[in-house]
């Protein structure tokens, strides 16, 4: 057993307080909602006993929106109104999806802000919308099987998206009106639903090729801290390329035009069966004539279809060659390959993969579940279910980031694949005598020019005081939290102007129109509305009175004085005596009133706790603690 | 991109809050004797010790402000690991801690040959999209790069070892020109990858 539970005295889980987290794989083809239970996390099934939500959603009847496989059955006969794979467009602009947007045969509704939003009968249809419909159906789902509201969700992303793609994700959680814990990468989910299952040592890779995405991920596994070494992929490559593929193969065969929205839908649908055929098979015939009238039966043996998607699979393996040498390890120093998402299943892939890593990858956890059951084991322990020492997740940031400095350069500040939350900062100065005000642009990719990286956002730093150029002093500090989510400020030294943005990326929606979205929302009447919030609140506030009791336990005592300690006390029962009351307002007010006056213990807190971290432990002692 | 400030307490996001001591080097962080040579076993035992203690999920039932500080310690944590775990960081910090700040070490003159080898090394680069076996002849150059690399690195600790710090920033910038042509590689891999 590698995983000992070390408790803080009164910060083990009471039994009758476990919270409800659930862990929600957002997938490109199908999503699913998992959750622990009895300490054993697991997939969700819907009534009729599936676990797998097909990602689709209907738009033709503007009085209801249809999700899952209800859905993906009219895809054929509304194609503009059946979103499907919209994981593809999150976050992204419509320049940048023009190419996806032609092939998945969407109207595109006309928007001044370059940000994507689809056109059916019910009106403008934006991705992150149709992803929130998608959570919503999940947390209705999670809600029904534990006849309790959902307390707090780790939603799973492709390690590889960039900080829009994040956002718009974040976004579209609070849209359905899911509290985000974590956004968690989908790799790293899956190492801990591994990790966690077989109690393994060592260096893995995560291979996870879904239907959209593409991540490769390498960790370290030690005594339930997993370290994510290095991770790379491709945001935009997945089983929806095979298909792809195999259409455009079937369309050259049987010598037919450019198809209608409806044939291609139904040619992708048709494709993707035969696809899951040739894993099994080695040879599929298949009619036409339903789909392209006159068409004759085609036949394709499993070696046709692998010299179609050769060219992909090859994009697969140069990432992962990438990924090896950015973690600093060889192929053979890889103890294991854990295979996720269902592309997975496709022979060549595991072939090419073993080939590469010199041994059999892994299959004994179902590809489909292991990202949301590893998500819904993280979920577990960030709503405190669980005792906190015995798994840790230390992920990276995907892609660098930097600013743009003289002449469309971009100097970069953190670079990928480094271990996150992280600040760093760096000196620029002004390049022009009396200089007043600086341009701060904030950018993402590996690229040397602006112009090839992803631009996140933009602002000014001004109230500079006039100097020779050269003069000034201007420290832009990066701070990516554990969400991957950045902040950027900057600071002139020698005044203490000071500017500062929390990056929301240009394609993300704005604080306060997600707030108008949710205030239209159509499930949610006013009421319900003013119930989730005070429901939120008190969360809230019980959240903050259980730690602080258990941190007064433990060191109240020592750390407090007799005065403070009883006028935390006093604040306590305020907040108490507004939980009994039906006033949001009150309640947030004497709960942040309560959060201030806790600051100066939790500051002491922290600091004994690094002052222990700090007092050079060796690492025999180190070895006894976890013997324990 | 070294321009950062490298001692920790320098490093705070924010100067009026209060934080422990952080005033120690990376070295005494981590328990480590000072030198380029790091026991990577150590290393990370330490920095997985230290994490266990900080990291924000260890405060997740915690207040604001205890967020907000593991926040920051941990990040300080991150950065410390990151700078020794990889070798060109390390190196640079401890000229660093040896009074050399990163203008002095770019202000160091490199020999002909060298520069030279990465102009070959740079053609070779720019030639390889029209190449037919292109994705060997570039795992080929990948491989070379990161063997002269560690070259770099074995002549960096015979100098620093010396104490002849000029040659050891000079091992420094090489290894820096070197580790920019590696990422220019990789970016035609990638290119490659997207299929351009």
């Amino acid at each position: 057993m590698a995983l000992l539970q070390i408790a803080e005295p009164g910060q083990s889980p009471l039994p009758h307080s476990v919270k409800r987290a659930v862990g929600i794989d957002l997938g490109t083809t199908n999503s699913l909602v998992a959750t622990v239970r009895g300490g054993r996390a697991a997939a969700l099934p819907d009534e009729g006993g599936e676990v797998m939500l097909p990602s689709v959603v209907n738009y033709s009847d503007p009085g209801q929106v249809l999700v899952g496989a209800a859905a993906r059955e009219l895809a054929p006969l509304h194609p503009a109104d059946t979103l499907m794979s919209v994981k593809r467009f999150m976050g992204r602009g419509r320049d940048d999806a023009a190419e996806d947007v032609r092939r998945a045969h969407y109207e595109l509704a006309g928007a001044e802000d370059g940000m994507i939003s689809f056109q059916t009968q019910s009106g403008p249809v934006s991705p992150v919308q149709a992803s929130a419909d998608i959570l919503r159906t999940l947390r209705e789902r999670a809600e029904k099987t534990l006849d309790a509201s959902v307390e707090g969700a780790v939603i799973t992303v492709p390690a590889y998206f960039d900080e829009a793609q994040r956002q718009a994700t974040k976004d579209a959680a609070t849209l359905a009106g899911l509290p985000v814990l974590r956004l968690l990468n989908e790799p790293t989910a899956a190492a801990v639903a591994y990790g966690l299952d077989s109690a393994e040592e060592g260096v893995i890779a995560v291979f996870d090729l879904g239907g959209g995405t593409f991540d490769i991920s390498i960790l370290r596994l030690h005594r339930g801290v997993f370290e994510v070494l290095a991770t790379g992929g491709d945001t935009a490559l997945g089983g929806d390329d095979f298909d792809a593929a195999l259409v455009s193969w079937i369309l050259q065969k049987s010598g037919a035009g450019a198809p209608t929205a409806s044939v291609a839908r139904q040619l992708s649908a048709l494709a993707r069966s035969v696809k899951e055929q040739l894993s099994d098979t080695q040879s599929v015939t298949f009619e036409l004539a339903d789909i392209l009238a006159g068409a004759p039966p085609l036949e394709l043996n499993r070696t046709g279809f692998e010299e179609l998607i050769q060219t992909l699979v090859k994009r697969t393996l140069l990432a992962c060659r990438r990924c090896l040498r950015d973690a600093g390890l060889d192929a053979t120093e890889i103890g294991n390959v854990v295979m996720v998402g269902g592309s997975t299943r496709v022979p060549l892939v595991r072939e090419a993969v073993a080939e590469l890593f010199g041994r059999e990858p892994l299959l004994n956890i179902d590809p489909d579940q292991v990202v949301a059951i590893g998500a819904a084991q993280q979920a577990d322990i960030l709503v405190g279910n669980r005792a906190e020492g015995d798994l840790l997740l230390l992920d990276v940031i995907p892609l660098s980031l930097g600013l743009e400095t003289m002449g469309g350069l971009v100097e970069k500040i953190v670079p990928r694949n480094t271990t996150i939350p992280v600040a760093r900062a760096q000196e620029f100065t002004t390049y022009k005598d009396g200089q007043t005000a600086l341009a701060v642009h904030v950018v993402q990719g590996e690229r040397e020019l602006v112009d090839d990286c992803r631009s996140l956002s933009r602002f000014e730093l001004r109230g500079i005081p006039p100097m020779v150029a050269g003069a000034a002093r201007i420290k832009v500090t990066f701070q990516v939290d554990a969400d991957g989510l950045l902040n950027v400020s900057a600071v002139e030294e020698t005044t203490g102007a000071q500017s500062s943005v929390t990056v929301k990326p240009s394609f993300g929606l704005a604080e306060d129109e997600i707030a108008s979205m949710l205030q239209s929302s159509y499930s949610h009447a006013s009421e319900d509305m003013l119930a989730r919030k005070l429901a939120e609140q008190r969360l809230d506030a019980q959240q903050l009175l259980e730690g602080l009791d258990a941190a007064l336990q433990a060191d109240g005592q020592q750390l407090l004085n007799d005065d403070e300690r009883a006028s935390l006390a006093q604040q306590m029962d305020l907040v108490r005596q507004q939980l009994r009351e039906e006033d949001v307002d009150a309640l947030r007010v004497a709960t942040e009133s309560l959060g201030r006056a806790s600051e100066t213990f939790a500051t002491r807190r922290m600091d004994r706790s690094i002052r222990q971290a700090l007092a050079g432990v060796s690492l025999d002692e180190l070895d006894e603690e976890d013997k324990e | 991109m070294w321009r950062e400030l490298h001692r920790i307490s320098t490093a705070l996001p924010s100067p009026d809050m209060p934080y422990p001591d952080f005033s120690q080097t990376y070295f005494e962080l981590f328990d480590l004797p000072q030198g380029f040579t790091v026991d990577s076993t150590v290393l990370g035992e330490r920095y997985r010790q230290l994490q266990r203690e900080l990291h924000p999920d260890r405060f997740a039932g915690g207040t604001a402000q205890e967020q907000r500080l593991a926040v920051q310690y941990s990040g300080l944590v991150n950065q410390a690991y990151n700078t020794l775990k990889q070798p060109l960081s390390r190196a640079l910090y401890l000229l660093e801690l040896a009074g050399l700040s990163a203008e002095d070490v770019a202000r160091e003159q490199i020999d002909g040959g060298f520069l030279i080898e990465q102009m070959e090394l740079r053609e070779k680069l720019e030639s390889l999209p029209g190449l037919v076996d292109r994705e060997t002849v570039l795992e080929h150059l990948l491989t070379e790069l990161a063997g002269d690399i560690k070259l770099h690195q074995g002549e960096f600790v015979v100098a620093y070892e010396a104490a002849d710090l000029r040659a050891a920033a000079s091992a420094c910038v090489k290894m820096q020109y070197l580790g920019k042509l590696l990422v220019e590689a990789e970016q035609v891999e990638s290119d490659l990858l997207e299929g351009h």
